[in-house]
Order: C-alpha cells, then structure tokens, then sequence
C-alpha cells in the first residue's frame, strides 16, 4: 500500500470521526486545524485506523504523532 | 515566573492534539489556580534538580505517560477492560520496572495542575473538611502524593492535629516529603495492610488508589478498621480510566459506591464529574474517565 492509498483511506476514516463531509487531510494537517480533533476524536482516530489496516500502534509511536502525515509514516512501516 | 505557560506551549509543539485541550481547560481556570500552579512547578523543578532533570525533563515524562495513556483508552473502547490484570502486572510493567517508573511518577507529578479536574475534586474537598474543624485530631493519609490534600488539612485543621503519611512506596514517600511544606508530619514507609497505628484516626484520607488494587472491598474494610467508630473517610477513584497501573475497572459511579457499602461504609457527601467537558451521553458512548471522589462513614 502506499501513501496516497493510504491518505485517502485516513481522510474517509476523518470524515466520519470528524463528523464533516468537507474535511481534507493533508499530511501536514493537525489538530490546530481541524476544529473537532480533540482528545476524544484523536483516540476514535487511532483506534478506527488500527482496525482499517488490522494494526497497532505502540505508546512510543502514539507519542510521536504531531499531523497526519506522522500517522501515514508510521502505517508504512508496519 | 510563568512555568505553566511555558510547559503548555512546549506540549503543543509536541503533541498538537493535547495542547488545544490544555490550552482551553487552562484558559478557563482563575489567576489563583495559575499562581498555584506556577508554585507547584517551581517546587517540581527544585525536586526534578535532586536528580540533575529539569523542566523539559517533566514535560517529555508527561508527554510518554499520556501517549501510554492513549494507547490504553484504544485497547480499552476494544475490549471494555484494562490491560493490567493483576497487582502482579503493575508490579512488572510499572512498580518494578525502574526505566517506566521514572518517567510515570514525573508525568503523574506534572499532570497535577495540568488535568483541571483533580482541582475540581480538590475544591470538593476544601469545601467540606472544613465541617470536621473541631473533630479530627488523628489524620492519616494512605499515599499522599504531592499533598494536595494533606497540605489542606494542616491549614484546615486545628492546630494540635497529628498527622501521618503511610506509602508503600519509598519513591511516593520522598515525592511527598519534598513537596509537603509542614514539618511535623509522621512519614511510615509501610503496606497499609500491615500497619498498627497505637491509636484509630478520626479522619483518613484516601485518594486514588482504589483502582490499583485487585480488590478494593477488602483494601476499604482494612482502612475502615484504622477508622474511629464516628471517623470520616475521605476517597477519590476514578471510573472509566485506562492507565498502565490501573487493575480493577469501576465503570461507572455507582460501582464504586456498591464497593462502598459492601465495605461497611455509608457515603455522606460525593462529588462526581466527567473528565472531559462533555454530556452524559457522549460520555457513556465513548467511555469518558470520571472522577469520584466521597467523605463516608461507617454503616
């Protein structure tokens, strides 16, 4: 799988976390943002995302998240 | 000097997801809460000092403690449980694992002031120890923390009340020591289960530690019987709240209060809230942690 494919997945998992059919995400794109990503979001976030791509994310790369783009890498290289 | 602004812009460079939050819980609190904590985070760097870490260091602490955190709360919308199943896991992952503990207890000290609600339970308690004024002249507090409770009552209390900290922990124990200002309090490095005070106390101070046992009825008869016949104690534990540490799972308020009487106590007073500010509804749909906290009584 590679970036695009994996953005575009991420952007439809945040469409529905996000509550907002116009929301586009970018890989610079953080919470500062996007005005519904707060804590609670971010955990529906991670947690809809390790259950589209059947993965986990350890505390250390949770820890490193700063925008989507950090998220996509981390997918990558699982 | 403004510590607290300072910590919170250096979270948001980091985790922009939690400085928003911090930025907007904090924003909403009194000049008073910030000077206080500003004092707090003066104290947490001559205590971070002792041991040549700094400010930066408690940051990074808080910053893993709260990735660990939301690493559990995905495991937790999972499955509806904690990962740590037994005092023995927390022992292995946490208590006796020297690399996890350091940086645990500086992110736990700098969340003090950085998690608004552990001021609104602060507040419940100030409010109402204030009614015990003239009754409490034996207090005891099991794992005192940085204090902020014990440090209440010396300034509440009258001024003939003995104090006494019992922690099982020697690390908690000089955590608590550094950062408690009063002198004259008797610190006991002891398991609660075994210690014998010479005299039963009138007021007993508990705050969250009934979550990091397997078995929280047995653990409150235990401090139930360290109490006088028309003693007050005073808890706190929260429902809902993955932690790494955290063993026995309260799902909701009335769980801790069914562990309550079962222990052969009676609440007089509770205060419960979400930790986020959000409804009631959305709190149950997405498991929102709440914090309880009660002055109870003997049956």
């Amino acid at each position: 799988m590679n970036k695009e494919t994996i953005l575009e997945q991420i952007n439809v998992i945040g469409r529905d976390v996000f509550d907002d059919e116009s929301i586009v995400l970018s890989e610079s794109t953080t919470a500062n943002e996007v005005e519904d990503w707060d804590s609670i979001t971010h955990v529906q976030l991670l947690f809809s995302i390790e259950k589209q791509f059947g993965i986990k994310f350890t505390s250390a790369e949770i820890a490193k998240f700063k925008n989507i783009g950090e998220i996509v890498a981390c997918i990558l290289s699982k | 000097m403004n510590y607290l602004e300072d910590i919170i812009i250096k979270i948001a460079v980091e985790n922009p997801v939690h400085g928003k939050k911090l930025k907007k819980n904090i924003g909403k609190q009194t000049q008073e809460y910030k000077n206080k904590a500003n004092e707090f985070f003066g104290t947490y760097i001559d205590f971070a000092k002792k041991s040549d870490k700094d400010l930066d260091y408690g940051v990074a602490c808080y910053l893993r403690m709260l990735a660990d955190v939301n690493q559990e709360y995905i495991a937790f919308l999972e499955t509806g449980e904690y990962t740590t199943k037994s005092f023995e896991d927390a022992n292995r992952r946490v208590y006796n694992n020297p690399e996890v503990m350091e940086y645990y207890m500086h992110g736990l000290l700098m969340s003090q002031y950085l998690w608004v609600h552990h001021n609104d339970i602060y507040k419940f308690f100030v409010g109402n120890i204030i009614a015990y004024k003239n009754d409490v002249k034996r207090y005891l507090e099991i794992g005192a923390g940085h204090g902020m409770y014990i440090s209440e009552a010396t300034k509440l209390l009258s001024s003939d009340t003995v104090y006494d900290v019992v922690d099982i922990s020697p690390t908690s124990l000089e955590i608590s020591k550094s950062f408690i200002a009063k002198k004259d309090i008797n610190y006991m490095l002891t398991d609660i289960y075994e210690y014998e005070p010479s005299e039963k106390y009138d007021f007993i101070t508990m705050g969250e530690v009934l979550e990091h046992v397997e078995d929280p009825i047995s653990l409150l008869k235990c401090v139930a019987s360290l109490l006088k016949d028309d003693g007050t104690l005073f808890i706190t534990a929260p429902a809902n709240a993955p932690a790494i540490d955290h063993i026995y799972l309260f799902k909701n308020a009335q769980d801790i209060r069914d562990v309550i009487t079962k222990a052969g106590l009676k609440v007089e007073i509770e205060h419960a809230e979400y930790v986020e500010d959000v409804s009631p509804e959305i709190a149950e749909q997405f498991k929102i942690a709440l914090m309880y906290g009660a002055f109870l009584k003997k049956q």
